[in-house]
């Protein structure tokens, strides 16, 4: 009985094995805007081209080291046709240095807030820095840390498949 | 007994053909996260004196749904043959530690099983997951959430709390509403209003001296504009007995309060922001006897200390715990909760200035002070009465002036200077008082697009408790994928000469996509450290440890 038991457990988890794979479609989470108002994320992708979701903290060197890089060629980025959303996980302790931090820093990205980081568990994101990448609602790159000079790797693959869009 | 188990064998294919072509497989995502540390004894700060040297946390997720409305979540966790140090004992061996079924349609959202949530800044409510601390306090219960329209959002909740694998014995309840007047103010504004109850039923400590329940209400309004922001939040919370010597009275029974106010203004290139808290006996646990205990375990609701949160390991030596409880430990140490400030400016020099340079600089100071609230302490008559908005005793400041500069293509420069001062006596409830000054310089050298090179020096000057400490850390990314690090921490002048103890690391990643897998050996320190991109808790040890982080399998 033990054995078939065993026997069980090690089929339903080889099935299922068969079949996993990751999270290719944004999720249905509200978060919320920049003002305070829930919004849902599923609505928040670039209708028109690519999406790249950065989520990132006030206190994370490495993700403002990330969005600063981005922000210091916003132009050659802007061109691309691709939409940068940066969505903050940081809680209530550090959530009011948000505003304050990206107008100081004159970044031009959408910020949204995922303060108790529904958004983030819904896709499975360990830490941050995390950034995601989505053609319409369909997650087409994933990529966690950030080293100085990736920041190029991304910008080669948006602009890999903005062409292959058009 | 053959055609017994061919019909089993055939059962078998039968039901995993049915998983397999069911749709709860088909949209099945999954991640799997392991941490494990082998501990060895060190010479310096003394052998392993635990049982189980090989300790490892293991986190396996599955999500799946059924069409737009039905989804599905199961974890299971793993800590064996031992939770790693620093986590709760309640952490025990494998099993499952949430679930969750969502059932989502058009403004109506229903959680039954494990569920996160938080009412407004969480002063009142916050549930949620933080494997680096520890943290699951996640509800089991019922939460739904209804939006009447654009305007009116409710939501109410039900459910145990959940600690280690275990689950609180009494209740949460809760209802939160959110009404958005922007519509009628019609100038490109937000307001926002929210109200929201919070219920605590501890069916574990039953006296006749209080209530089960503990009442919290929260009002908060929310107003921002094109340049400016502001909000207000006031909570009440009902009678509660003090915890006196670690148990709690049955005379000394008081009410609890928190008060939040905070403002900003900006515009492109300069950013201010000012926040005043109030918090007097605020700290809410779903079973009162956990109060204090020091994973954090059952509490329900966030009060975190508004400082500057640092990501140098020098700036973390000495780091703030907001102090929102009653504590009666002699007449000369008696707290009934804090109060104080916290204002950060940001500003950035335009490139093609004088101090901007090619690319610009960013300027960034910060300051806060924290005070315990000021009244009439009646040590021996276990007896207080507070003024609204007065300052008592300092506990903490701090001051803090930082400078980002991209000097060329292949080099930057972070400046940080810091100066801090730390009543550990009244804080910690021991003795001594620190004032430190602290720099950190961090240099960033890229070799070429993707090898670069970071340097960041260190230094912490104080007369008081363990005196001068440096550091020092080198990180080398040779390619996107592997990185390798070595630092060190030196508390050079420590009066006891067998304290004067390196805090050496050395370790690398390889990460690839949302597959990481990290090595490192060396003693900690603990706290918060960030290498490779990544920023994580570590607890103090000596020893080797492992991370694998994937999202497949």
């Amino acid at each position: 009985m033990k054995n078939k038991i065993l026997l069980s457990i090690i089929s339903l988890i080889f099935t299922i094995t068969q079949g996993i794979y990751s999270q290719d479609i944004m999720p249905s989470v509200y978060i919320k805007n920049i003002s305070g108002k829930s919004i849902n994320s599923k609505t928040t992708y670039n209708k028109k081209g690519l999406t790249v979701y950065s989520f990132w903290a006030t206190w994370c060197v490495p993700c403002i080291n990330e969005l600063d890089n981005i922000h210091k060629e916003i132009e050659k980025w802007n061109e691309a046709n691709v939409k940068i959303i940066a969505i903050s996980t940081d809680d209530s302790r550090t959530k009011r240095r948000i505003r304050p931090l990206v107008n100081g820093k004159k970044w031009g990205f959408e910020i949204l807030l995922d303060e108790n980081q529904a958004l983030k568990r819904a896709l499975n994101i360990s830490g941050i820095p995390h950034t995601i990448v989505t053609k319409g609602n369909r997650i087409i790159y994933r990529k966690m840390g950030y080293k100085p000079g990736e920041e190029n790797d991304l910008y080669e693959f948006i602009l890999k498949n903005s062409i292959a869009k058009n | 007994m053959n055609n017994k188990k061919t019909i089993y064998i055939l059962l078998l294919c039968l039901f995993n053909n049915f998983i397999l072509n069911s749709q709860i497989l088909k949209n099945l995502t999954s991640s799997y996260e392991s941490f494990s540390a082998y501990y060895l004894d060190d010479s310096k700060t003394g052998d392993f004196s635990y049982d189980k040297r090989f300790r490892s946390n293991n986190y396996f997720n599955l999500k799946s749904n059924i069409g737009n409305n039905w989804n599905f979540e199961l974890q299971i966790e793993s800590y064996a043959p031992k939770s790693l140090l620093n986590y709760s004992e309640n952490f025990e061996k494998t099993n499952i530690s949430t679930f969750k079924i969502d059932y989502n349609k058009n403004n109506l959202s229903v959680s039954l099983g494990n569920f996160y949530e938080q009412f407004g800044s969480g002063m009142i409510l916050r549930s949620w997951e933080d494997k680096d601390l520890g943290i699951n306090n996640s509800i089991r219960g019922l939460n739904a959430k209804y939006r009447i329209n654009d305007e009116i959002n409710i939501s109410t909740l039900i459910g145990n709390q959940k600690k280690g694998f275990k689950y609180s014995k009494g209740f949460i309840v809760g209802f939160n509403s959110e009404f958005d007047f922007s519509k009628a103010i019609k100038n490109n504004s937000t307001f926002l209003l929210g109200l929201s109850y919070v219920g605590r039923n501890d069916q574990k400590t039953k006296s006749d001296f209080y209530p089960e329940m503990t009442n919290l209400f929260s009002a908060r309004i929310d107003y921002s504009s094109s340049s400016f922001y502001s909000n207000f939040e006031i909570v009440n919370k009902s009678e509660n007995p003090v915890v006196i010597f670690g148990s709690l009275s049955d005379s000394f029974i008081k009410k609890g309060s928190a008060i939040l106010l905070n403002s900003g203004y900006f515009k492109n290139g300069l950013g201010l922001d000012f926040t005043f808290r109030r918090l007097e006996n605020m700290s809410l646990f779903s079973e009162r006897e956990a109060f204090g205990n020091v994973y954090n375990e059952s509490i329900v609701n966030y009060l975190p200390a508004l400082t500057k949160q640092h990501d140098y390991s020098l700036t973390n030596l000495y780091v703030y715990a907001a102090q929102p409880n009653v504590s009666f430990q002699s007449p000369m140490l008696t707290k009934a909760g804090e109060i104080g400030i916290q204002t950060d400016l940001y500003y950035f020099i335009e490139n093609e200035t004088f101090f901007g340079g090619k690319y610009g600089t960013n300027l960034s100071i910060n300051a806060s002070v924290w005070n315990n609230l000021d009244g009439n302490f009646d040590f021996n008559n276990q007896k207080y009465e507070t003024e609204l908005l007065s300052f008592g005793e300092k506990y903490f400041s701090e001051i803090s002036f930082e400078i980002r500069k991209k000097w060329s293509e292949k080099f930057d420069n972070i400046f940080l200077f810091v100066n801090q001062y730390y009543n550990k006596r009244l804080v910690e409830e021991t003795t001594d008082e620190v004032k430190s000054n602290i720099i950190v310089l961090e240099n960033t050298y890229k070799l070429n697009s993707n090898k670069s090179l970071r340097l960041e020096l260190q230094h912490l000057s104080t007369k008081d408790d363990s005196k001068n400490w440096s550091a020092i850390a080198l990180e080398f990314n040779l390619s996107s994928a592997f990185s390798i690090y070595f630092s060190d921490l030196y508390n050079y002048q420590n009066p006891e000469k067998d304290k004067k103890i390196h805090y050496y690391n050395a370790g690398g990643s390889y990460s690839k996509g949302i597959n990481r897998y990290t090595v490192n050996y060396g003693r900690q320190r603990g706290g918060l450290v960030c290498t490779g991109g990544i920023c994580r808790y570590v607890p103090e040890s000596t020893g080797l440890s492992f991370g694998i982080t994937t999202s497949f399998f």
